[in-house]
């Protein structure tokens, strides 16, 4: 019994945690329309800015803890959604979905910076050796803070929403801004205002958790996004039940520490939070069929097969070429390159012409070089690295068939966090590794790093003149038409069930091939190798080269197999990666179409100048 | 061909369709006329399936397909157009009624050259001159042509057009307007046409009913209804006449 209540109290402020967390994504949401991805971010960011000023400056706990949560959160929260936000609204959600996962990143680069993880930092608990006991049980001081907080904020929140004139003219703009506008509410400063709670509540969560655990950029990041299965538990908008919902999780979470199975604890209670998130998610009511849902956007023509043909044929020769002259340092990042570039082409037959979100390609491309070590190697292996992953992907779109967009970003994001916790950490092992061997073919020896990397090229180019016939045959245009036209695409007795399957059973293939190269190129993978923030990094750098095309998938991986260099040129700029693409994605984040989309346009535009000249000087000629 | 049979839509508060009943023969055009907001385009998404009546039942050739998905209703004949334009933007004029006919393909045993039938369809509306155009590229009346021709592309019995006149010029409209008499003429085929363009519904519709706020208030022959004062009063005026 002590141990249920002991653990009843821990979990009751986990889940106290995960309601502040969750009200703050709420109150946003509804308010702006706009899912903040970033909201765990902002979370660490405030952790970390508080552990700046009280323990590395020596400021007073108090005032440091208000000037976080009433001055510099809200201020965040403000300008982000001055500057990221606002030119925003009303866009398609692969949009907005890309600017918040840019300003995730960002903010991680941007921590990862300031606080180098070299550092060991501790946040002491508050009021740290005060205790009170309560029928034998003690509860620490910081305890219930955490539950005051909480109770505080549940509070004020249902009195601001339901009594001040600004709360009740935040619920009119989120039944109606037009109306709302008429009505002389601002729709941009009251959005602006629920930014600055939103950023308040996730900072609040995030310094009050800190203590619980280690401050560590990514965990702490990542503990804050458990929240956000609490929020989808009140569908994004019910207070009183997102609070439940968070209340839940914690129960369970620390319930399960006590009494499940060892087993148990090991593979299932870390991945709690997600599994719930993905269950959550799964009973959103499906989007409804709409006409009137133009997207209106302009994707590069597909060059022809002969055309596609010889562009492959002339890159393996140039890789052939450079791969002769290159250091084995820099044959491995270009090999890396080229592996990646693979998965990024998955993502271009999946987000570009498909137009689905996917949070879980690593997550794809790990299953493929765990599938490769465990059929040790051979072009079976291979096959097997392409099977396994697509038997996962066509699992996880039979079971998120009806969603599209943030609800399928959500799935996506949930099934690759709970995969690292449930599987990879330990299918390939914490701190070890799995050995992943290189495919062999007669006659040719690719355990040669210069033939293993021309060979990887010619992968590259065989997927990319493959993604492109795709998208030239009956099943590319089908993919589009769903893509521009769900309605219509049904009336033209399409079943997009059945699309929706077999393009995410296809690009989950080619994502395992990649990862089963991956691992042949490096020759092990760890559980490192394909966490959920390198997925979204992926992502995001797919999409600044261009969803549309294998070039800007190409340019993209490069880039992405380019950090390391980049690492060492800027030793101080911590974690590259994230800094990069986040400013990026903030930068060129409203162009969808990316590098290789501008650089496919120009072509155009260079061609149709070279016809109408031709053209004139025929004309004068004739 | 089509039965509807007492369709009632609600939302929220607001009824939009107050027990609809109507028939489309085979082998004809029948008219739907009404003002805006008279429930015709809902009428169409509950025949197609994108809406869920909240009572009554849709018929097709006798069989009740009320529970049916939109894209099961399309395979037994149904297709449509859009009062507001889903074109394939993506796409090139031809490849979106080639995207439709590559579909009934993949669905039907007919194993015509959907290419083939792309091209005959986009000459029969007279955009063949334009096929390799980007669609997003091309005026709103001609979208509404590529629509009517990738609707044909399923090779639908029945094929609902949701305003196919508006954007056209005289002309044009007159094209349609053949094309549409032309369509029925063998009697395999039936069309129920919502258009605001009286003169074209009049001119080639064997039959007229007519939508207000949310019921029919008059069915019957082109010139019959015309004459109905209370079509006259809720819709048609004095000056279609």
């Amino acid at each position: 019994m002590t141990t249920f209540l002991a653990l009843a109290i821990s979990g009751l402020v986990f889940g106290c945690v995960y309601a502040l967390t969750a009200s703050g994504l709420v109150v946003t949401y509804v308010t702006s329309g706009i899912f903040n991805f970033a909201h765990g971010a902002i979370g660490m960011v405030a952790a970390f800015t508080f552990w700046q000023l009280h323990i590395a400056w020596g400021w007073p706990a108090p005032v440091a803890f208000l000037v976080v949560l009433l001055v510099l959160a809200p201020l965040l929260g403000a300008v982000v959604e001055r500057i990221l936000v606002r030119p925003l609204y009303g866009a398609p959600i692969g949009v907005t979905l890309v600017a918040t996962l840019g300003l995730l990143v960002t903010l991680l680069g941007l921590a990862f910076l300031v606080w180098p993880p070299d550092t060991t930092r501790v946040l002491p608990r508050f009021f740290a050796g005060h205790t009170v006991t309560v029928f034998s049980l003690v509860i620490d001081w910081n305890q219930l803070l955490v539950i005051a907080a909480a109770v505080t904020v549940a509070v004020s929140l249902r009195l601001f929403f339901s009594r001040s004139r600004l709360g009740i003219a935040m619920r009119a703009v989120v039944d109606d801004p037009e109306l709302a506008a008429l009505a002389g509410t601002k729709p941009e400063r009251v959005s602006q205002l629920s930014w600055a709670m939103g950023s308040s509540l996730a900072a609040l969560a995030g310094i009050l958790l800190a203590p619980l655990v280690t401050l560590n950029v990514t965990d702490l990041t990542l503990l804050v996004i458990n929240g956000y299965a609490a929020a989808m538990i009140g569908r994004l908008r019910n207070l009183p039940a997102t609070v439940g919902g968070a209340l839940l999780i914690g129960f369970l979470n620390q319930q399960a520490v006590g009494y499940a199975p060892p087993w148990f604890n090991d593979y299932v209670s870390p991945a709690i939070p997600m599994i719930l998130l993905f269950l959550a998610v799964l009973f959103i009511k499906g989007e409804r069929l709409r006409a009137g849902s133009l997207q209106g956007l302009r994707m590069p023509r597909p060059p022809s097969l002969q055309r596609s043909l010889l562009s492959g044929a002339a890159f393996v020769l140039v890789a052939g070429v450079v791969g002769s002259q290159l250091s084995p340092a820099n044959l491995a990042i270009g090999g890396q390159g080229m592996v990646l570039g693979v998965v990024m082409l998955s993502l271009v037959l999946l987000s570009g012409y498909g137009g689905q979100v996917s949070l879980c390609q690593l997550t794809f491309a790990g299953l493929g070089a765990y599938a490769m070590a465990k059929a040790g190697g051979g072009l079976g292996g291979l096959a097997l690295a392409a099977l396994l992953p697509a038997a996962a992907g066509a699992l996880v779109a039979v079971t998120v068939v009806r969603l599209r967009g943030l609800f399928l970003a959500l799935a996506t994001l949930a099934f690759a966090q709970a995969m690292d916790k449930i599987f990879f950490l330990h299918a390939l092992g914490s701190g070890s590794s799995l050995e992943v061997p290189r495919p062999s073919l007669p006659g040719i020896d690719l355990q040669d790093d210069r033939v293993f990397f021309a060979f990887l090229a010619a992968v590259f180019a065989l997927a990319a003149v493959g993604v492109l016939a795709l998208r030239r045959r009956a099943f590319g245009r089908r993919l589009i038409a769903l893509n521009d036209s769900p309605a219509a695409s049904a009336t033209m007795g399409v079943s997009a069930t059945s699309t929706r399957l077999v393009v995410m059973a296809l690009s989950a293939a080619i994502a395992g091939v990649g990862g089963a190269l991956l691992g042949g190129l490096h020759g092990s993978i760890s559980n490192n190798d394909f966490l959920l923030l390198n997925s979204c990094v992926l992502l995001l750098l797919a999409t600044l080269g261009g969803l549309f095309s294998p070039t800007g998938a190409f340019l993209a991986a490069m880039s992405y197999a380019l950090f390391p260099k980049f690492q060492e040129l800027f030793p101080d700029l911590g974690q590259v990666q994230f800094l990069f693409t986040g400013l990026g994605v903030l930068a060129l984040g409203r162009n969808r179409y990316g590098i290789g989309g501008q650089l496919a346009d120009a072509g155009e535009k260079l061609r149709a100048l070279r016809v109408s000249r031709v053209r004139e000087v025929a004309r004068a000629a004739g | 061909m089509l039965q509807v049979d007492r369709v009632e839509v609600r939302f929220g508060g607001v009824q939009a369709l107050k027990g609809v009943t109507l028939d489309v023969p085979e082998g004809a055009v029948v008219g739907l006329i009404g003002p805006n907001g008279a429930g015709k385009t809902t009428l169409f998404n509950v025949i197609t399936g994108l809406e869920r009546p909240s009572a009554g039942r849709v018929l097709l050739s006798g069989e009740d397909v009320t529970g049916l998905a939109p894209h099961l209703r399309a395979r037994k004949g149904l297709g449509r157009t859009f009062q507001r334009i889903e074109v394939f933007s993506s796409l090139t004029v031809h490849e979106n009624v080639l995207a439709a006919a590559e579909a009934r393909r993949s669905w039907s045993r007919d194993d015509a050259d959907p290419g083939r039938t792309a091209s005959d369809l986009l000459e029969r509306v007279g955009l063949l001159e334009i096929e390799h155009e980007r669609v997003d590229r091309l005026p709103t009346g001609l979208l509404r042509l590529v629509e009517v021709a990738r609707a044909l592309a399923s090779q639908p019995r029945l094929l609902l057009l949701d305003e196919p006149g508006s954007g056209l010029d005289t002309t044009e409209s007159e094209a349609l307007g053949d094309l549409l008499v032309e369509l029925v003429a063998d009697g395999s085929r039936s069309i129920l046409l919502v258009e605001h363009d009286v003169e074209l519904v009049m001119r080639v519709s064997s039959h007229l009913h007519v939508l207000d706020f949310g019921a029919i208030i008059a069915s019957g022959a082109p010139e019959q209804v015309q004459q109905d004062p209370a079509v006259q009063a809720a819709y048609l005026g004095t000056s279609a006449a």
